[in-house]
């Protein structure tokens, strides 16, 4: 029997998941890597224990799961997280450790260019907005701000090209992780010439592009062998997170689209074109050439919520705090829609889509004197999914959107999608599988292998699970609550600015 | 108030206790020039604030001590009052030698079982730039340790010592309250991580690691493999071998050394575990570190 193995390298952790070639999950194993912060703003990971992570769940997942089951591993295909970047010299030792996308280092690199012509222009031919979490903009900070080892740098990659040629050997990218660099034109399918020059590289120093099916990588013959892997094993370089989460997500349907809500999140579209928006509000990436996932990521999702609870929460057990956050949900639930009139700006971590402010910072407006904890907590929920839907707004404007498919930890929460379905007074469904992700990248694989005759049909047979239809009253409540969510945005713009630079002065 | 100033050579009092330099119960009621110098210390100075507020530099930075507020010194490290006097108010310290060149903090006196002192040594190490701590039970317990030293009634040495034994108890347990939240496990196992690769080579069991967070080993066990995917000794294994993977490309180092930095037992065992992962000896990913294109 045959089987396709998925090795997602996420933010927090790896994922590797096994499926039979009928989709059915034969089995799955995760591997943490930490995620260091030496100074504000920098968030880093080691790509060598990254590697050797993966390494080790793979061979464990394949040894001790798979060839019990007399499985035959005929394809490999890969997903990561979006718009990391490494730094390797000219043997291709890594120059230090990778740059996640969480990092801010290059505000002010961000803030520049976004305020130029030029801006506008890489934003329109790159699809990717400005901001500090891409590559381009990492890139840029480091010629600005560590010449050294800029200088030493004889390619950037993200870290799933590092992965990809620890195992093979060959330096290669795919479209998708590509067009979230800020660095590919994602009209012609080449590296931008007006990006390259504003990071100051050449086309040599990034690796080959390539579309997501693309499999002309092999696996050296030592990994073969501690693998126990056939030499004739597929190694598919496959997408990002977002894409591939949004092929899982079975939203190929027009009026569809997708909500992931896990630490962070994001909205989502799939289309035929590039949807240009004159405010770079939104992104857009390349699942192929002719199918573009557009869309609004947030910082500020489940991490919210986890941050509430580790400060305001009840531990009866050290550590435990999933059963934490059951207990405050409980509580919040026996709260009135709206939370009493206690609005929260869920901004802990600065804010991308919409607004695209790395200054911008958490709020709870219209506390009153019989406001208990259990508003706040409520607030808090509700805030982190009136800005869910603030994204959503902005896709609404390119997109007439009928219904919404969940999917993430956060998300999934049963209390959190009933609210998701009230605010959006859209019904919102439940998928059967749990890992979009993981089902997007079986899709791919599956498709490639001729096993779908395309990307769509494949998308057809994700089903859904469940239905949270919304209820109208709620959502009368929701809107009025939202008008002054998205107006108290605009008015404190300028202390955002202010309190985020006192912040940074005196703490 | 009975002021006490117990000296090792000088005071009859610690003849029986060779491991107890200095013991005093002080209560200053005058500021006097050079009364508190800066000094770096060659044993253990434990400080507790019976009253008044005391102004101290330790390790170049300044601590103001109040009432309830105890001061830990490791050998190696400087005290001293702010422009060097001693100010105004109460309070006991203690002063205790250690062992093997300042290595063993806790020596023979101590009635911890082997792992236990290991334990104590490395958290008070691992913690040793937190000099100042809340630590209220420390009060009673000095009180009572100075009785014992005053007194000599019969099980005096084993009361005396053991008194000892739980004020460091007591001190690694409050460290490791004050560092873990225990609400966040990502972060206290992002410490847990960063005290491992700080001392690599060192020979890491379980039941150190735990106590570092102030967890039993099972529930430990348990909470790490649930988080990371590995056991703690697998998770261990994984930072040991991908810090020699820098290493070797580094190239710099020779293998055997680099086996040893990162905690292999020797080149052999590094040799065999790095193949097992990775396919390649340590010299063949050595010389096979240069990417095909």
């Amino acid at each position: 029997m045959n089987c396709i193995i998925i090795i997602e390298m996420g933010t927090a952790a790896v994922k590797v998941f096994a499926f039979d070639l009928s989709g059915n999950l034969i089995s799955s194993s995760k591997g943490h890597y930490p995620t260091f912060h030496e100074q504000t703003d920098h968030s880093e990971q080691d790509p060598e224990q990254m590697f050797i992570t993966m390494l080790y769940i793979l061979k464990n997942l394949l040894i001790e799961k798979i060839y019990p089951k007399k499985y035959t591993v005929s394809c490999i295909c890969f997903g990561s997280s979006m718009h990391s970047l490494l730094a390797v010299d000219k043997d291709g030792i890594p120059l230090g450790n990778a740059i996640t996308w969480a990092d801010n280092r290059g505000k002010k690199e961000a803030a520049e260019l976004k305020a130029s012509a030029l801006g506008e222009e890489i934003y329109k031919a790159t699809g990717t907005p400005i901001h500090p979490m891409s590559s381009l903009i990492k890139i840029a900070w480091m010629k600005n701000n560590d010449p050294a080892k800029f200088g030493l740098a004889k390619k950037f990659m993200p870290i799933k090209s590092y992965i990809i040629q620890q195992l093979t050997g060959s330096c290669v990218i795919d479209y998708s992780i590509a067009s979230a660099m800020g660095l590919m034109n994602i009209h012609n399918l080449t590296w931008d010439q007006a990006a390259l020059d504003f990071a100051g590289i050449t086309p040599e120093e990034l690796p080959a592009l390539h579309p997501v099916f693309y499999s002309g990588v092999a696996l050296k013959k030592e990994y073969q062998r501690v693998l126990k892997l056939l030499p004739t094993v597929k190694i598919l370089i496959g997408s990002s997170d977002g894409c591939l989460a949004t092929l899982g997500a079975g939203v190929w349907d027009n009026g569809m689209a997708t909500i992931t809500i896990e630490d962070s999140g994001a909205f989502r579209i799939i289309g035929d074109k590039i949807i240009e928006d004159s405010k770079q509000q939104i992104f857009n990436y390349l699942l192929t050439e002719k199918h573009i996932i557009t869309g609004g990521p947030t910082s500020n999702g489940g991490v919210i919520f986890n941050w509430f609870t580790k400060q305001f929460g009840d531990f009866p057990k050290a550590f435990d705090i999933d059963e934490s956050m059951e207990m405050l949900i409980q509580e919040a639930e026996g709260v009135e829609v709206g939370s009493g009139g206690l609005i929260f700006l869920p901004f802990l971590h600065g804010e991308r889509a919409p607004i695209w402010n790395p200054n911008a910072r958490g709020c709870y407006f219209g506390v009153n004197i019989r406001h208990e904890r259990k508003h706040f907590i409520r607030a808090t929920i509700e805030g982190i999914l009136y800005e869910m839907y603030s994204i959503g707004r902005t896709l609404e404007k390119h997109r007439d959107i009928k219904g919404l498919s969940i999917n993430g930890n956060f998300a999934s929460i049963p209390f959190c999608t009933q609210i998701i379905a009230d605010i959006f007074n859209k019904p919102v469904s439940t998928l059967s599988h749990g890992d979009s992700i993981g089902r997007g990248a079986f899709l791919l694989s599956a498709t490639e292998m001729g096993i779908y005759p395309s990307l769509e049909e494949a998308s057809k047979t994700v089903t859904m699970h469940q239905t949270y239809y919304p209820k109208a009253e709620n959502h009368e409540i929701y809107a009025q609550y939202f008008k002054v969510f998205e107006s108290l945005i605009t008015k404190v713009a300028d202390e955002f600015d202010i309190i985020s630079d006192l912040q940074q002065r005196y703490s | 108030m009975n002021q006490l100033i117990l000296q090792q050579g000088a005071s009859k009092e610690l003849v029986h206790f060779p491991h107890i330099l200095e013991f005093a119960h002080k209560k200053n009621n005058t500021i006097q020039l050079n009364s508190f110098s800066s000094n770096v210390t060659d044993c253990i100075c434990l400080y507790y604030i019976l009253e008044g507020k005391f102004t101290w530099i330790i390790d170049l930075q300044e601590h103001t001590l109040y009432p309830g507020d105890f001061a830990m010194v490791l050998p190696g490290q400087r005290i001293g009052g702010q422009s060097s006097i001693l100010n105004i108010g109460a309070l006991f310290w203690i002063k205790i030698a250690t062992e093997d060149s300042g290595k063993l903090l806790l020596g023979k006196w101590s009635g911890l079982t082997k792992k236990e002192k290991i334990s104590v040594n490395q958290i008070l190490l691992v913690n040793k730039e937190q000099h100042v701590l809340k630590l209220k039970e420390a009060h009673l317990l000095l009180h009572n340790l100075q009785a014992e030293l005053q007194n000599e009634e019969v099980g005096f040495y084993t009361r005396a010592n053991q008194l000892l034994d739980e004020l460091f108890i007591l001190i690694s347990r409050q460290l490791i309250r004050q560092n873990n939240s225990r609400r966040d496990f990502p972060q206290t196992f992002l410490k847990l991580e960063q005290t491992l690769r700080q001392n690599l080579a060192h020979q890491w069991t379980v039941e150190e690691m735990a106590t570092l967070i102030g967890m039993g080993t099972t529930a430990f066990t348990e909470k790490v493999k649930n988080y990371s995917g590995f056991s703690p000794l697998n998770y261990l294994i994984n930072i040991r071998i991908a810090e020699a993977t820098k290493l070797l490309k580094r190239n710099e180092a020779n293998v055997t050394d680099i086996a040893l930095n990162t905690g292999f037992y020797s080149s052999q065992h590094f040799s065999t575990t790095f193949k097992k992962l990775t396919g390649y000896t340590p010299t063949e990913f050595r010389k096979n570190k240069t990417p095909d294109q």
